[in-house]
């Protein structure tokens, strides 16, 4: 078992050292040079003081300094990815890049990135793992119940609404409900994380917080809801009709039985991956959810960074991602092993 | 009969063949080219009390054609399909970038056209600038049609009770107000007065960029018996006197020049473009914008060449002036008609009259013309966009014309209605620049399509070719094919389409290489799971007995991957092509909603509801994302219906639960 995460993990820091490398060289083809730009703005202040014969020269200077300073004095791809990630000297002589704790500093903020990251993160997840609560909280009941109550006119109702709920693009879902709580009813506000100026604390935060996440939270529960509930039921339609689950009935257990320890068993094991799946996916923040109800999480960071082209930002969110990605296979796999007894992990 | 070469088209039509319908009616086919197909051979064949033997696509085909409503999605959807890829044919006006100022936000509305019964045998005068029409009886009552509910307030056209009683005696409509003269010479007016379109308001007074109605007008009103015109503009209003006087107020912000009309007395006519105050002063013998030189060319036709006004003239004198929101029409006083300014886009030109004919009224709409001669005859010219400028040919012994913003009618000598033509109003509401929301939807739904169907075929050549290497030779081939598609499918699809059009974004390309460039992001991000789904079926299929008898015959190793194995696993790709299909129209209508996909002008189902999804919008403006919703939720449950079954009907475990 021990020898088989490490190899996983040796897998995923390849993987993960391709990939990131597939993305610093994608965003080096972005049309930003920050020295560049700092080296004119810094010439700019100074404007007075250089005699303007010596202005060229002087920015030449400038844009030097700021190069080596940014570790962007050279056009190898290879060794700048090095300097990101902390392995390869800056003109300087230190390193200073991942491995160091610096991700990079964003434009827009002004501010490491990591700083700015934090509070992102938190909304993301306080949204995230609420809804996600709420959504294994129905889905697995709901999707058993209507598995074992197969062809029921509760299955045939839960069937057609979860085929319509998967066809609906979330972003649809979200601007019915905004419209119809928000705008039309008036019981929540349209967007935003906390009432504007305002400074709460204990008490008091909870329940401001709680008034504004509830209509971003019941949206992304119901637009979550009809993809899981297909996939719950398919996949304990499928244990119901396994040979273990007639024998145990055969044998005559109660049908609770029967369905919560022989069948459920069964039908966890593709569940898995999605239930995995979906708890790591709150880390990453729902894009389309945060864009809609404008709450600062990290898919509206990540947005406004590519929109604004703040690069640093994108690339250390976009490692996050990846990251997430391949731990998350990992967890899934190692998952398996704790579910279902026949999966032998010793590869 | 010589043998023809099988093509790749040839050969996907015979698997589909053979899929649904089985082996023998595809050797029918195909192998004997004899057209008599009798289906039922196999049943004769067959003694009658003997189990039939189905052949397993016979009896997925059987299955789908018993889910009723699997056939109806099947039906739906190729409707759909072939629907918007047909129907813009025959939108030849149709074009990405339309925009109209006075026609946006409109909810959906077909009666701008509809002139009320009453008013029907009784009509004195009918004018509009924008979505709604007025018009005015002989009995002096006032009646207002079309789109009456303007804005994102839900503001009211329709004459106010009080005013009801009142005999007009002129009306005029601006772009959202409407202003009546009374018998009594008192002046009434309702609507948006936000800009100064009436009344005398602190905001009109005040504001620098208002010129309020004069006082003397809102106290007192004007000698009615000696009014000339009623216009209305944008949000602009004018009354012309008789004797040269002239009172314009409204909106200065549209009508820069109107300065040089306050307080005129030489005008002997005037009018509004979308800009401009253009009249004509007492000379006769130009336009007077106020400006020097501009509008100082005529043209006989809106394709002939412009003359200086001076030459041009030679003497004669404009009767009359009349305006649409680019360009303007005179009419001279020996018949003759000239253009003057721009032309705009879809024109229809100015026709040339028999001999002995000549022009008697002209009447302006937002870009069309439609003239009057004095054979009672009628002529429309200009902007076609709606069809305004196509009069009726059959339509004759008309005594007098009006024109709409978009509409023409035509009225007889007794005060009866004869005829309309032009633009009735938009089946499915209009959007923030005032586009055909339908008009869009189809165009859009074309867009998506395709992004969707060619994406989908990228997918298919590199998933299938790949995922039938990596099954069929296994080893380190398998291996390497793999782990690429594990790196792939473990990047965030969302986030790196994101940057990756966001990059495209930032090159030079026309919008379809773009569009290209978006399927191709879409394609080859995509193609892992048809890699997967095709390596585990031939890793099945390579067992089987028939691959080892190719083998055994020395088939080469590739031909026996492409003709022999995907064949038999050509019915699990269609599953995955469906549901892959639903999947990148969501993604890319996903895309377009965040702005990183298809871009406006090009329509896309996505960026049709990215400008309607704000709060205010999705309440007051529900037509501009309601049908394209509903739309892309009914093509999404038809597709994945059809996914669905076709996966049940394959599936045996599933068929014998039944």
């Amino acid at each position: 078992m021990g020898r088989y995460i490490a190899k996983r993990c040796l897998y995923i820091l390849a993987v993960f050292a391709l990939l990131t490398f597939l993305l610093f060289s994608l965003y080096r083809l972005m049309p930003a040079n920050r020295a560049y730009t700092d080296a004119r703005n810094e010439l700019q202040s100074l404007k007075n003081s250089i005699p303007a014969a010596e202005r060229e020269t002087k920015f030449e200077e400038l844009y030097l300094k700021y190069q080596r300073m940014y570790g962007t004095d050279t056009d190898d791809t290879v060794i700048l990815y090095l300097r990101w990630l902390g392995l390869y000297p800056f003109y300087d002589g230190k390193c200073n890049g991942v491995f160091q704790g610096n991700f990079g500093h964003s434009y827009e903020y002004n501010a490491p990135v990591v700083q700015i990251i934090g509070p992102a993160l938190r909304n993301s997840m306080i949204i995230g793992a609420v809804a996600e609560i709420f959504i294994l909280a129905i889905t697995i009941p709901l999707g058993i119940l209507c598995a074992v109550k197969r062809g029921s006119r509760l299955d045939r109702g839960i069937q057609t609404f979860s085929l319509i709920g998967f066809s609906t693009p979330s972003f649809i879902t979200y601007i019915m409900f905004i419209l119809l709580f928000a705008s039309i009813l008036r019981w929540f506000p349209v967007s935003g994380m906390k009432t504007p100026g305002s400074d709460y604390h204990g008490w008091m935060w909870v329940k401001d917080t709680l008034h504004y996440i509830s209509l971003p939270v019941i949206a992304l529960v119901f637009g979550g809801l009809a993809s899981i509930l297909r996939i719950t039921r398919a996949s304990m339609l499928d244990a119901l009709s396994l040979d273990c689950v007639r024998t145990a009935r055969a044998k005559g257990l109660s049908s609770k039985k029967v369905i919560l320890s022989h069948a459920w068993r069964n039908a966890l094991i593709p569940l898995v991956s999605i239930f995995v799946g979906g708890f790591f996916g709150i880390i990453g923040g729902a894009i389309m959810l945060e864009r809609m109800f404008g709450i600062k999480g990290m898919g509206l960071m990540f947005l406004d960074s590519i929109s604004k082209a703040d690069y640093d930002v994108i690339m250390f969110i976009e490692v996050i991602y990846v990251f997430i990605g391949l731990v998350s296979n990992l967890i899934t796999d190692l998952c398996y092993g704790l579910v279902d007894p026949r999966v032998r992990i010793s590869k | 009969m010589k043998k023809k070469k099988e093509n790749i088209f040839h050969i996907l039509a015979r698997w589909f063949v053979r899929m649904f319908m089985g082996p023998k009616y595809e050797e029918k086919m195909y192998k004997k080219a004899n057209k008599n197909i009798v289906i039922d051979d196999e049943k004769q064949s067959v003694p009658n009390d003997s189990e039939l033997i189905v052949s397993p696509a016979k009896q997925a085909l059987q299955g789908f054609l018993d889910n009723k409503f699997a056939v109806f999605a099947l039906f739906a959807w190729v409707f759909i399909f072939a629907f918007v890829f047909i129907a813009p044919l025959f939108m030849p006006k149709y074009s990405d970038a339309y925009t109209e100022v006075t026609l946006k936000n409109l909810p959906p509305n077909r009666t701008m056209m509809k002139v009320p019964e009453e008013l029907k045998n009784d009509i004195k005068m009918i004018d509009s600038y924008g979505p709604f029409s007025v018009g005015l009886s002989n009995a002096g009552k006032v009646y207002v049609w079309g789109c009456k509910k303007l804005g994102a307030s839900g503001m009211d056209v329709e004459i106010p009770e009080e005013y009801k009683d009142i005999k007009m005696a002129m009306v005029a409509a601006g772009v959202d107000h409407i202003v009546a003269i009374g018998e009594d010479g008192k002046i009434y007016a309702w609507g948006s007065d936000r800009f100064g379109q009436y009344g005398r308001s602190e905001n009109a007074i005040t504001s620098s960029t208002i010129e309020a109605m004069p006082e003397e007008l809102y106290e007192n009103g004007v000698d009615v018996a000696h009014v000339k015109k009623l216009t209305c503009g944008y949000q602009a209003t004018a009354i012309l006197m008789d004797d040269g006087r002239v009172y314009v107020w409204g909106n200065k912000q549209t009508y820069s020049n109107m300065d040089n009309f306050l307080g005129r007395e030489d005008i002997y006519d005037i009018d509004f473009t979308l800009n401009y105050i253009v009249g004509i002063d007492s000379k006769r013998n130009g336009i007077f914008t106020g400006t020097r030189g501009l509008y100082d060319t005529a043209k006989t036709s809106f394709s002939g060449k412009g003359e200086k006004m001076f030459t041009f003239l030679n003497g004669r004198k404009i009767n009359e002036i009349t305006a649409t929101t680019a360009n303007m029409c005179i009419l001279l006083d020996d018949g003759s008609i000239a253009i003057v300014g721009d032309s705009v886009a879809d024109t229809v030109d100015v026709p040339t009259l028999p001999e002995g004919e000549q022009f008697v009224d002209i009447k302006a709409g937002n870009y069309h013309y439609t003239a009057l001669t004095n054979k009672g005859n009628v002529y429309s010219f200009g902007g076609d966009h709606y069809r305004q400028a196509e009069a009726p040919a059959k339509l004759q012994g008309v005594s007098k014309i009006f024109a709409g913003s978009f509409q023409s009618y035509a009225v007889d000598a007794n005060g009866d209605y004869m005829d309309a033509w032009g633009f009735k109003g938009f089946l499915l509401g209009s959007d923030d620049v005032g586009a055909d929301i339908w008009e869009r939807m189809i165009n859009g739904g074309r867009i998506t399509m395709t992004v969707g169907a060619v994406a989908v075929i990228i997918e298919i050549i590199i998933g299938v070719s790949l995922g039938c290497i990596a099954g069929y030779y296994g080893g380190w081939v398998d291996i390497l094919i793999m782990r690429i598609a594990e790196v792939f499918s473990s990047l965030p699809t969302i986030p790196i389409m994101l940057i990756l059009t966001s990059l495209i974004a930032q090159m030079s390309l026309t919008t379809n290489q773009r569009l290209m460039m978006i399927m191709v992001i879409l394609g080859v991000l995509g193609w892992p799971g048809f890699a997967n789904i095709t390596r585990a079926q031939i890793l099945v299929a390579r067992e089987s007995e028939y691959v080892t008898a190719a083998q055994a015959m020395g088939i080469k190793e590739g031909r026996i991957a492409f003709r022999h194995i995907l064949p038999n696993i050509v019915s699990v790709i269609l599953v995955s092509i469906t549901l892959r299909f639903a999947g990148a129209m969501q993604t890319e209508t996903a895309l377009s909603f965040l702005g990183f996909g298809v871009n406006y002008p090009q329509p896309s189902w996505g960026n049709m509801l990215s400008r309607a999804s704000n709060a205010t919008a999705a309440k007051n403006f529900w037509w501009q994302w309601v049908f394209t919703s509903i739309l892309i939720i009914f093509v999404g449950v038809c597709i994945n219906t059809i996914g669905d079954t076709i996966r049940d009907v394959m599936d045996p475990k599933t068929n014998s639960e039944r």
